[in-house]
């Protein structure tokens, strides 16, 4: 394999990461929007229950990290738990009910209306994400979803219509919806904190 | 000269922002009594972070695409004589390293050939056991003496550069003959050190002081290191099959 053929892979690889970063800035509003209704459930004292299909796991994972243990000091823990960790769980649910139902069984007996139901999936086709939606949008849950680009449907909401707020990236490409699922969930993180400080202390 | 997470301002550039978002500046849905300018301050620091993130993957790519194909050649290499990759960090960067476990494991259909990948974070047992018993900075470097060997990949990811079992990690990877790959961000911290000494064959650090525009960053390191490997092995992996 020749060097620079690698190197400009590399490069090339950097570049298609360039037009799913700027469109970010596009969805500034919608993930303001889902910050502000995600504050003002923890200020009621719910929870957060954050739920990802396949690889998506280590995003629910991330997400509960980052609000149950802040990097920046001084920032209050939320609670936040990820509904994927758990492998016997994942695994006793899968093989009795089946794995569409992993997180929808989760929500169902875990959650509750004051609550907040996040799930990333990283195209339009996680059904066990799309079926926690579904239930907690059925019990009064805040629903947020994090995923790839949405096809087959006249819009994106028609895809996952028990969905809150939508934030939807536009890519095939899984690894780069990742990417770009992280700078989401660490603006959102971030926009809780502010919408709880209310006066806006706490941008950095 | 690294990004920093500089403060929102104002400025020309964000003047087309009520119109573009005239939302933000009425009341919010269901009146939660939020000032209107509470929100679009927020959505503008937003927007700063997005860009901030996107011009911080160009300067990354900038300094770091030559020794990414090098770092790539050699992981490719070590996979064809059967190397298995190991994965470790802390918090956040656990789960970057099982993200970048399950990436080279079960890449999506098609997507890509599995390799042998394991990451040291996920077993609690295990973790709870060497931290409870010994201390939380062996948790990766016992799970390496007892797994790893000659020829095999530790991949380690830390923001600060300066998490004490990832370090404790790399300097026993390296005593087995591993190849190691960091990544971190800031100046790097001790893992700077390491790559200096030659305990570290490749390290990638991140040139920010934002541990959310770091991550971010790795995320599209580690990727691109995915996709160069794949493509690297295309004809290794050609010739099994044809074998």
């Amino acid at each position: 394999m020749p060097v620079a053929s690698m190197q400009q892979l590399a490069r090339e690889a950097f570049a298609r990461r360039q037009t799913a970063g700027v469109a970010v800035m596009r969805d500034a509003a919608l993930i303001t929007r889902a910050a502000a209704d995600m504050a003002a459930r923890f200020r009621a004292g719910g929870k957060l229950v954050v739920f990802g299909g396949g690889a998506a796991g280590t995003d629910a994972a991330h997400v509960a990290v980052e609000f149950m243990h802040p990097v920046i000091v001084g920032k209050a823990a939320l609670p936040a738990v990820a509904l994927s960790n758990d492998a016997a769980t994942v695994a006793a649910i899968g093989s009795g009910d089946g794995p569409d139902e992993t997180f929808a069984h989760q929500v169902r007996h875990w959650a509750g209306p004051a609550d907040i139901a996040m799930g990333v999936c990283r195209d339009g086709r996680c059904s066990s994400v799309a079926r926690a939606l579904q239930t907690a949008h059925e019990l009064g849950l805040l629903t947020v979803a994090l995923t790839g680009a949405l096809t087959g449907t006249a819009s994106p909401a028609q895809a996952l219509p028990a969905a809150d707020h939508l934030i939807a990236v536009a890519s095939a490409d899984p690894r780069l919806v990742k990417e770009v699922h992280v700078t989401t969930y660490h603006l959102l993180w971030e926009l809780v904190h502010v919408f709880l400080d209310q006066a806006g202390e706490g941008l950095t | 000269m690294g990004v920093r997470d500089e403060p929102a301002r104002d400025g020309p550039r964000h003047a087309g922002l009520r119109g573009l978002y005239p939302f933000l500046y009425e009341a919010p849905p269901g009146g939660t009594g939020m000032e209107p300018a509470v929100f679009a301050g927020a959505a503008r620091s937003s927007e700063e972070k997005a860009m901030q993130i996107v011009r911080l993957r160009q300067e990354m790519a900038e300094l770091s695409c030559e020794r990414i194909a090098d770092c790539a050649e050699e992981m490719a290499a070590r996979f064809a004589e059967g190397a298995r990759l190991f994965t470790f960090g802390n918090g956040g960067s656990s789960t970057d390293a099982q993200e970048v476990a399950t990436t080279f494991l079960s890449p999506c259909a098609g997507d890509g050939l599995p390799l042998p990948a394991l990451s040291l974070t996920s077993d609690v047992a295990v973790v709870t056991a060497l931290s409870n018993d010994v201390s939380f900075d062996v948790v990766f470097a016992r799970q390496l003496a007892a797994l790893g060997r000659a020829g095999d990949i530790a991949l380690g990811l830390s923001t600060s550069g300066g998490s004490a079992n990832v370090v404790r990690a790399f300097e026993e990877a390296s005593r087995r003959g591993m190849l190691t790959v960091g990544l971190a961000g800031g100046q790097g911290g001790r893992l700077t050190e390491l790559a200096e000494t030659g305990v570290l064959d490749h390290l990638f650090v991140v040139p920010s002081s934002s541990v959310h525009r770091i991550q971010e960053t790795q995320t599209t390191v580690y990727h691109v290191l995915w996709e160069l490997v794949q493509h690297a092995l295309e004809p290794w992996h050609r010739d099994g099959e044809a074998a």
